[in-house]
Order: C-alpha cells, then structure tokens, then sequence
C-alpha cells in the first residue's frame, strides 16, 4: 500500500482518501455477497423441499424479505462508493496538478528555454488525467476486487477446501503468465509513450510550421517527417494492444478453465459422496461469478504497469531541481568574476570579468553566439555559471533568492510573452499593486495609448494567444510599459531586434529612453550606433571578452569592434 | 474520405463514428461479428453448468443414477465455450485494433492537411493548443471508440438478446420476469441520461477541460515573464482557477450518476427478489422437479445479466463522450477549404495584378484591404511599405492564397489565382516569411522541403547562394544535422538564410518577401542581403519592407495606409512628392540616429 503511495505520488490526504475508496469499494464488493447467500440459502429450501416433499415457503418468504434488505443494502454500499471514490481522485489530481505547476514556479528560468513545453504541458495535463482515471475507476475497484477475492477464496475454503482449490487453483496461474509478461509489456508502453510524445511534438511543429507546410506543398501525408511518426505510432500501437491482448486472453482462458475443473472434480466428488449437492452448488454458482472480478483486475494490470510510465514523467520532473538562495539584496553594482558557463558539455563563457557600475549604461556587443546574450541571462540567474561567480552589490547571486534578484531587475527582451489577457492586466504584470492610474501612466509613458485607443474596448481589449492580434511594435511597448510599472533598478534590455515600421520604431525607442532613465541598464545591441554612447562597451567574441571601453576608445583601438561598426555603417 | 465528408450530411453520434471509419469496413464488421459470437458464447458455460444441475436434479437424491457421461460431456461444453469466447473476442479486438488505428492514422493526416487547406486565420482564432487537442485527444478517443467500444457496443446488443431468447426459452413466465427486472434497472439508470442538467454539465465539463488546458499551456509557456515580473502568485492563481473550476465541473458531472449508477447496480444485481414471489405462486399449482429446476436455473443465470448490462452502460457512457470528441473534429473539419482547381496553369507572364481587391480577416472587422488596385510587372522589384496593421502583410498572405479576397481579384499572369491550382500555384511562387520556421529535420531536408527532388548538389549550390555553406559544413554532421539537436544553436540570421536556401532552390519565378524584421549582427546582415541578392536575381519580387533602408532601389514602392495605397512610385518621387512617404522616411533616419544613455529624445 505504501508502495502505491509513492507509485501515484499521492499526498497525505489523497492517500488517506485513496484507502477510504478502496475501503468502500470493498464493502460493496463484499455487499454483493449478500443477494448470492440468500440465493444459496434459498436453494437450500429448495433442495430440502425435493427430499422432503414439501417446501417451507414462509422460510422462504422471511429470506425474501431480508433480501429485499440486503439490496438496499447494495444500493447504500454502491453510492458510498461512488461517491468516495469520485470526490477523492478529481480532489487529489486537483492537488497534484497545482503540485506541479507550483514546482515549475520554483524552476529556474533556463528550464524553460531548455526544455520541450510540449513535454512539459503533456506532463501536466494528461499524465493527470492518466492518473485521475487510475483513481476514480480503476485503483479502488481493483484493490477492492483483490481483497473482496481473497475473503471469498477464505470463505470457500472454509466451506469445503477441495472444491475450493478447483475454483481457485487457476487464479496463480493466470497471474504468473501475466507478472511473466511484465517486463515485455513495460518495455512495449514504454516504446509507445515515447513515440507518443515525438508524435505529440511533431504535430506542435506541423501546427507552428503551417505557412511553410503550405507554401512547400507538403501538407498532411506528404509532411514525411508527421507521416513517419504518425506511421510508427500506428504500428506500435497495434504491436502493444495486440501484445497485451495475447497474454491477456491466454490468461484468462486459463482462469476460466477452473469452471470445467470445478465441474469435473464436483460431480466425482458428489458421486463419492464427499461433499453435498448444495455445497457442490454453491460452488458452480460461485465458478460463474468469481471469474468476473478476478479477470478485471487481470485485464488492468497492465494498465496498471502503464501507471508506473506514467508517473515516471511526472517524478523527474517533480525531482528537477529548483532554483537556491535565500538571501535578500539591496540592490548595487554587478561584478562578473572570471565565470564559466557552458549549456551541456560544452562550455560558452570562458572567464568572463567585467564591472557595471551603478547607474551606468554597459553594452553587450558581438557577433550572434558570442556570448552576449547568454551573459545577460547568466546576471539574471536564468542559470548558475558553472565556474567564478556574479556578485551583485557584494552578494554572491547564488545565494540571493531569485524572487529577491527579480525585485530588482526588469527585462524588456525581443520575444514578448503576452497573455490571453486584458492589456491592462497584461501591463498590470508589471506590478500587482499598482493603482488603476499608475498602470494608465506607464502606458501612457510607454506609447501605449497610441494604440490602445484605437481598439475596440481600449484597455479591456482582450488579445488573443500571445497577443497575435497586435503588431510587434505594440507588444513591445506593452513589454516596456509593464517594466516602467516595475521600476526596477537594473534593466536588462535586449535591444529588439525586430524592425518596426519607422514610426513605431520611434515609439518604442522614446519609451526605452523613459524606461532606462536613472537605472543600471546592461544592453545587448546589435545596433552598434545605439550604443556608442555607452559608459562602457563589451565586445564579445568567442564566449570571451574581445576588448571593452568607450566607443571612442575602441575606434582608436582598430579591433573587431571598429570593423563591425564599419560594416554596419556601410551597409545602411 | 475528405470528400465524402464534404459532401454528406453531418451526420452525428455512432452513425458519424462509423462513416469515419469506412475505409476500413470490412475489418470493423468483421470484429462486430467476432465479438458478437463471442458474446453468445460467454453463455455457454452457464448452459453448461445449468445442464449439470439439472441432470443432477433429475436423479436428486438418488446419486447413483446420475449419467456421469453427460455430466462430463457439459464439462467439456464449458470449456469450450470459454475457448470459443475468447478466442472469438481475442480475434475481435484484433481487428478493431487494425481497424482504429489504420483510421486515426488517415484522420490525423486528413485533419494535417485539412488545416493547410483552409484560410490562414482559423489558425489564430482556434489557437493552436486547441488544435493539437482535437488532434491528439479527441482523434484518439475514436481510436477508443472503434478498437473497443464498437464491438463492444455489438457485443453488447447481442449479449442481451441471446439472453433474452435464453430466459424466455426457458420458462416463459420466468423469463418475463427477469426481463422487466432488467428494464426496471435501465429506467434507473436513464432517468439520469435524459435530464438537461446531464448534458449541460457534460458541456460544461468539456469546456472547462479545455480552460485548463489552455490555462496550463499559456502558464507554462508565459513562465519566463511570469517569474521576471514576480507574479508567480498570480499567475499561478489563475491556473490554480482553472484547476478548480475543471474539478467542479468533473465532480458534478460525475456525481450526476450518483443515484442512478448504484440504482442500477442494486437492481441488476437482485432480480432474483422479483422473480422468489412469482415463482412461489407458481409453485402452489405446479410443484413438480421441472419447474423447479426452472427456478433454479433463473436463479443462477439472472446475476449474469448483470455482467452483460454493465458492458452496456460503460459503453453508452463512452458513447456521450467520444460524440463530443468527434463534435469537436468536425467543427474543424466542417470549416470550408480554400477552393482548389487544381489546374495546372503554366504562366505565360509573371505580371501580378491586383483589381479591386478587399478584405477583411474577420466579417465584422474593420477592412484590411479596401478596394486596392496595382500592378507589378514581370521582373520588377516591388516594394510593400507601410505601418504594421496597414494592410501590407495582407498582400503577401492573398496572393500566397492564405486567404480568398472577399471581392475583387488577384491576377498572375492574367489567371485569378483561384483558377491556378494551389500546387501549382506553389510551384510558381517562393515565399521568404518573417516568422522563420526550421523543422526537426536534417539541414538537407529542411532547405529541400520546396523541391523534393533535389540533389545534394543542388541543395549544397543553393546553400552556397544563401550564404549558409560555410556555417553547415562546420556543423558536426553537415547537411545531415537535425535542427533542434542537442548542441546545435542556430542564430537567427543562420536560420534565416537556411530559409532563403530553401527559397533559392525552389527558384519559383516569383518571390514573395515577408522581410525578416530581425536584426542580426553586422556580420549576418551583410549575408543575408547577399542571399537575397542572389534569390531576387531575375524574378518578379513583391518585398514586405520593414526597413525603408532595405528597398530605396525599387522599381515601384506601393505605400500602404489604412487599407489602401496611399501613394506609389520610387523612392526618389516620393520622396520629392512630400508625402506619407518622406514621414516615414524621416522617422526612419531620425530612428536610425537614437542612442541608448545618449541624447534623449
């Protein structure tokens, strides 16, 4: 049971409500025995009647009546049950699902961009429901038929342990074939559920791709890269059913056979005269009914093998670190010491030291992979370096909580994230207690009411995923007027590479420069122009510092830096 | 198939569920009929057993007379009844499997290429988290309802009438007895189907699902902000809503049946309360053996109904559910595609024409387009300008055929591009998009996606022409690196030029240019305007601009504002003619000049 605890990941209370259902899932197993006792005990009547020639009908009457009971009985159990077992499998994967997405809170940033969000998603949402069905429908009836077997196999033994072992004898066997095959079975889910998950990712790709599908001419079945994975899940998935099918069938062919047995052995038994015809009775009765429950939990064994997979995902995500630091800072200058970082094996800052004093303006500069952009996340703490380290205002920023770290920074980056949301919420981001007026003047500030007014509903305009009704221009100034609401005294900014239409590209250049008023601002540019006033420059190159200064120094100097500005002035 | 469901009614439920798996009919009823044998075998052993007691009976108590020869030939009949049952239901489901998932395949194709096929901006309104719903769960869910629960449904049609021929055969009054047992149990359990309330939760209970998904997705996918911003308690909030309202919804959609489902087996499981009165009066007139044996047998057999009608209330549950399922499919697939002539129409010309052309993305917005006229004619340079939101992405996206004009033409060639077929269309025309999008495929593959046919020589020229040579063959396996493999980090300008490849080898004699609005850094920009350079060479190119810098040598630029061409000309006569275009062009240097830290504004 305990094992079962751990194999679901079920809390405290999930697991208590857990032994509840399968408590009264038992008890209506065992309620069921009811209507099958007054049905022996009525035979008995029966039976007694043909030998002596009269029946008691008002025994038989009184055992009709506390039938009648007994259903109502039933009736009491079943409803307890399915109550029980509802209530607590939707209230535990309501628990489990908040669970995850409040560890994902505590992920660092670079889990995000390192990992599939398709995987991620598919962990959250349908594992859950995997799991949510295995609780309301399959687990407690399951347990409930195990135990509620075990007390019948008891109960028969009692009444005559030869005829017992017949109906019974077949139960072991049909288990080793299918704990035999479990392996397989685990090996053959487990081979689906990643091609399920490729496939998953593959339709992403093919719904995100869908205008070069179209303009390639290579849309359903001639999309091969879909097709072969769409292909390979069809085939094993009919290799997994038909798999299981197998082992399943053989199994409970021969748990069946104990019905032929029991009727074999009864009747020789009866003729010898060791055992009596209600007993012998009893017993057929039983042989038509025990297979049913036993079978049912033979067929979801597997199903319950699947769990295992299922919750597998689940775990190592649960176990995925999340980010240290506990720290408070006040804010102060940034030293980068010597650090080292690399994203697997592969290390892309190579000790890497620089200084951003408080208040000052530093660019990143250099070509694409250099190095620059990861060095602004590194100061974020989207990542730990992996050698040296990044001190902010004294502090290690290892030790500084990231909630801390994120108090003190703002980062308008070129992909704006928006939600399904309201703008004025989705600037609100920004700032959860700000005033309804102080969100308007960051908008305001940041260029938003430019726009903003034009819509249909201003403000409460709802924008759709990701904001795909707005135009770059006017995402990014939702972005910038949710950092203004922050106030932040670091701002990281990515310089936005996008293009805009000129107008908007002067829009959202004035809200920068409100934006960056007064703060630390650490800018990766790609613009080299609009960074040449910059107290200091850091040129890139390599994962490595190439050279660093002011833009005048490093004209004087000739290096990489005077030749990309040339290039760059030439070419507009 | 698509056609066929183009062309049918909609049909609904089971009657839906069947037509989509017509293709694969003989093998679906070839399970039905399996799994219905199978299901008239499962009573066999009963038959068995029952003939056991009596012959038992028939002799009781004098043993010693009993025929242990039959006695042993209705063991053997149980055995092989259970042998018969499933084996039968072993080859069923087989079949179902074969059957399903041969058809969830073609499905899930038919649905890829149906989404190619209709206008662009379903895409956005549906959302692509719904889409890939409908594409995994609830085409999955067909999977389910084919490979399981359709022969299950026959089996369990079936399975009640054997056993009602069975109980009636036996002793009729009996047999009518068990059976309005039977029936009483079923009202029970539909009172609950039929109720209004039922439907609406079941409503609600699939929107709230999609709620959360939706919510789930976009919290995971906005966590990077999520956390910049320190709103991890909000955010998370919101979602935490979602949860909660999907649990109310499933809870009350699932305790709906609280009454009904234990009714039901309550009922099925004590028909033998109905039949001890009936059979008690029976027995004051006719006591003899063989009534009793009767009762005795109605006694055994009336609790194995109940196995028998559980099927059939699991399957009718699914039933309601994979008819949501399916409901939501064809929504999609109900969406009228693009027409498509499949003409294949060789251009004598590459002039572009566009007369009168309106639009609008949705009926009751504003228009996109309104009443826009101009001509590009074969082997010019045309450049698009004008703010975002003014009508110039639009172009690109109709004459791609994204979207139909909701009147007037688009021309190439003199054709209305709605006569050209679209492959054929496609063949004509390169399209260079903004959004840039490399599949999960090796490099090869990805610059070769516009002409399949392609050699690796081909492939690598073009490669060269856009500049990405030099960058591929550095790559650990070259031309057969798969994008998005561990290690690989394309920048923005490589991925870019690896479409520009892909264009350049399709060497379609128009090109459509949606300008990638991405700085790179000085190195890449140099490149890319070399590769584009070598893709524009001798071909009709309509250029999306977003950088006036990129297209003062233009042969025409069509200036667009709200929807229609403000002006047109070179750079040069609109810049002398003083209009919208010299703003532009202003703010443009002006924007060029800005500083960080420097000057304000």
């Amino acid at each position: 049971m305990k094992r079962l605890k751990d194999a679901l990941l079920l809390s405290e209370q999930g697991y208590k409500d857990l032994k509840k259902a399968i408590g009264a899932c038992t008890l209506t197993n065992l309620s069921m025995m009811l209507p099958f006792c007054v049905t022996v005990m009525i035979f008995r009547e029966l039976l007694e009647g043909i030998t002596e020639g009269s029946t008691d009908t008002s025994a038989i009457w009184k055992l009709w009546i506390f039938g009648i009971v007994s259903a109502v009985a039933v009736f009491l159990c079943a409803k307890n049950d399915y109550r029980k077992t509802y209530i607590a499998s939707y209230k535990e994967s309501n628990k489990t699902r908040e669970r995850l997405a409040e560890h994902l809170c505590g992920m660092p940033m670079s889990f995000f961009n390192t990992r599939d969000l398709t995987e991620i998603t598919s962990n959250m949402m349908s594992d859950c429901s995997a799991m949510e069905s295995m609780l309301s429908s399959t687990i407690p009836p399951l347990i409930a038929d195990i135990i509620s077997s075990a007390v019948m196999c008891v109960m028969l033994a009692f009444f005559d342990i030869r005829l017992a072992l017949c109906v019974f004898i077949t139960i072991p066997l049909a288990f080793i074939i299918i704990i035999a095959s479990k392996s397989k079975q685990k090996k053959l889910f487990r081979s689906q559920n990643d091609i399920k998950l490729e496939a998953s990712a593959r339709i992403q790709e093919y719904l995100e791709g869908v205008k070069i599908i179209k303009a390639c001419g290579v849309s359903g079945k001639r999309h091969e890269a879909l097709d072969r994975t769409l292909r390979a899940l069809k085939d094993m998935s009919v290799k997994t059913e038909l798999a299981i099918g197998v082992f399943i069938s053989g199994a409970s062919m021969i748990l069946q056979s104990g019905i032929g047995i029991t009727i074999f052995a009864g009747c020789a038994l009866l003729l010898s005269g060791k055992v009596e015809l209600l007993t012998l009775l009893m017993f057929l009765l039983m042989a038509t009914r025990i297979y049913g429950p036993i079978l049912a939990v033979l067929g979801q064994l597997s199903t319950l093998m699947h769990l295992d997979v299922v919750t597998d995902r689940m775990r190592s995500l649960m176990i995925a670190d999340e980010m240290g630091g506990t720290e408070k800072t006040d804010g102060g200058n940034i030293e980068v010491i010597d650090a080292r970082f690399g994203y697997n094996d592969e290390e892309v800052i190579h000790g890497v030291s620089f200084k951003v004093e408080k208040e000052s303006v530093t660019a990143l500069v250099g070509p694409s992979g250099s190095g620059k952009s990861t060095m602004s996340k590194l100061i974020a703490r989207f990542w730990d370096v992996n050698g040296g380290c990044i001190r902010f205002g004294g502090k290690d920023i290892k030790n500084i909580s990231p909630s801390s770290l994120m108090e003190h920074m703002s980062f308008v980056f070129q992909d704006v994230t928006l939600f399904n949301d309201t703008i004025f919420n989705n600037i609100k981001m920004g700032r959860e207690s700000a005033s309804d007026e102080e969100v308007y003047a960051a908008a305001k500030a940041a260029f938003c009411d430019e726009f903003v007014s034009k819509l249909p509903h201003g403000y409460e305009t709802v924008i759709g995923e990701n904001g795909g009704t707005l135009s770059g221009g006017e995402r990014q100034r939702i972005s910038i007027a949710r950092a203004l609401l922050k106030d932040a005294e670091i701002i990281i900014l990515d310089e936005a590479t996008a293009s805009l239409d000129p107008e908007n590209e002067l829009f959202v250049q004035q809200a920068i420069a409100r934006l960056v008023e007064n703060k630390t601002v650490i800018m990766i540019a790609h613009r080299l122009r609009t960074v040449a006033d910059a107290d200091n420059i850091i040129v890139f190159d390599g994962g490595r510092i190439a050279e660093q200064g002011t833009h005048r120094q490093l004209m004087e100097k000739g290096g990489i830096y005077r030749r990309m500005y040339e290039l760059q002035m030439n070419a507009s | 198939m698509e056609k066929k469901q183009k062309d049918m009614k909609p049909k609904t439920g089971l009657a839906r569920c069947l037509e989509i798996a017509s293709d694969r009919q003989p093998m679906v009823i070839l399970s039905a009929v399996l799994s219905s044998l199978a299901a008239v075998a499962s009573f066999i052993p009963y038959l068995a057993i029952y003939g056991v007691i009596k012959e038992i009976l028939s002799v009781y108590p004098k043993l010693d007379l009993l025929d242990t020869h039959r006695i042993m030939l209705m063991a053997w009949t149980a055995l092989g009844g259970i042998l018969l049952n499933i084996v039968m239901y072993f080859l069923a489901i087989l079949f179902s499997h074969l059957a399903a998932f041969g058809t969830i395949y073609e499905l899930k194709t038919a649905f890829a290429k149906h989404l190619t096929q209709i206008p662009l901006g379903y895409h956005m309104n549906i959302g692509s988290g719904k889409l890939r719903k409908i594409m995994e769960d609830n085409i999955d869910s067909i999977e389910g309802f084919i490979a399981h629960q359709f022969p299950d449904f026959t089996a369990s049609v079936t399975a009640p009438i054997v056993m009602v021929v069975i109980l009636l055969a036996i002793n009729i009054k009996l047999g009518l007895i068990s059976l309005a047992g039977i029936v009483l149990a079923f009202v029970a359990e539909f009172i609950g189907y039929g109720s209004k309330d039922m439907k609406h939760n079941m409503e609600q209970y699939q929107n709230a699902l999609e709620s959360m998904n939706n919510a789930s997705v976009e919290f995971v996918r906005g966590m990077p902000v999520i956390k910049a911003f320190g709103r991890e308690r909000s955010s998370f909030a919101k979602l935490k809503k979602a949860i909660a309202d999907y649990t109310d919804w499933v809870l009350k959609f699932s305790l709906g049946w609280q009454n009904c489902m234990p009714a039901f087996t309550a009922i099925i499981n004590n028909i033998y309360l109905l039949l001890i009165p009936v059979g008690l009066i029976i027995m004051r007139s006719d006591s003899g053996k063989g009534f009793l044996m009767d009762f005795i047998f109605y006694l055994l057999f009336t609790p194995a109904a109940a196995g028998v009608m559980n099927k059939i209330m699991y399957v009718s549950e699914s039933f309601m559910q994979v008819n949501g399922s399916v409901e939501r499919m064809d929504e999609v697939m109900n969406i009228r595609e693009l027409s498509d002539t499949r003409k294949d129409i060789k251009l004598s010309s590459c002039d572009i024409e566009f007369r009168n052309v309106s639009f609008s993305y949705d009926e009751d917005q504003q228009k996109v387009l309104d009443n826009v006229s101009f001509k590009i004619k074969e082997g010019s340079l045309t450049a698009v300008v004008g703010r975002s939101g003014s009508g110039k992405s639009t172009i690109a996206n109709l004459i791609s055929r994204f979207y139909d004009t909701d009147s007037g033409q688009v021309l190439i060639g003199g054709h209305d591009i709605k006569d050209i077929g679209v492959s054929s269309l496609m063949e004509q025309v390169s399209f260079v998009y903004q959004d840039i999008f490399l599949f999960r495929m090796s490099i090869a593959d990805n610059i070769s996606l516009g002409k399949k046919d392609a050699s690796r020589e081909q492939i690598i020229e073009a490669a060269k022409l856009a500049h990405c040579h030099e960058f591929i063959k550095d790559l650990p396996d070259g031309y057969d690196t798969v994008i998005g493999s561990s290690g690989i980090h394309l920048s923005g300008g490589e991925r870019q030029r690896i479409s520009i490849a892909r264009a350049i080898l399709k060497d379609a004699p128009i090109v459509v240019l949606d300008e990638a609005t991405a700085f790179s850094d000085p190195e890449n920009e140099y490149l890319i305007k070399q590769s584009f350079r070598s893709l524009m060479k001798g071909k009709t190119v309509i250029m999306i601009a977003h950088r006036l810098g990129s297209i003062k040598d233009a042969d025409n630029i069509l200036v667009m504002n709200n929807g229609v061409v403000a002006e047109q000309g070179t750079h040069d006569e609109l810049i002398g003619k003083g209009g919208r275009y010299k703003t532009m062009w202003e703010s443009y240097e002006e924007s060029m000049q800005w500083k960080v830290g420097g000057a304000a504004v």
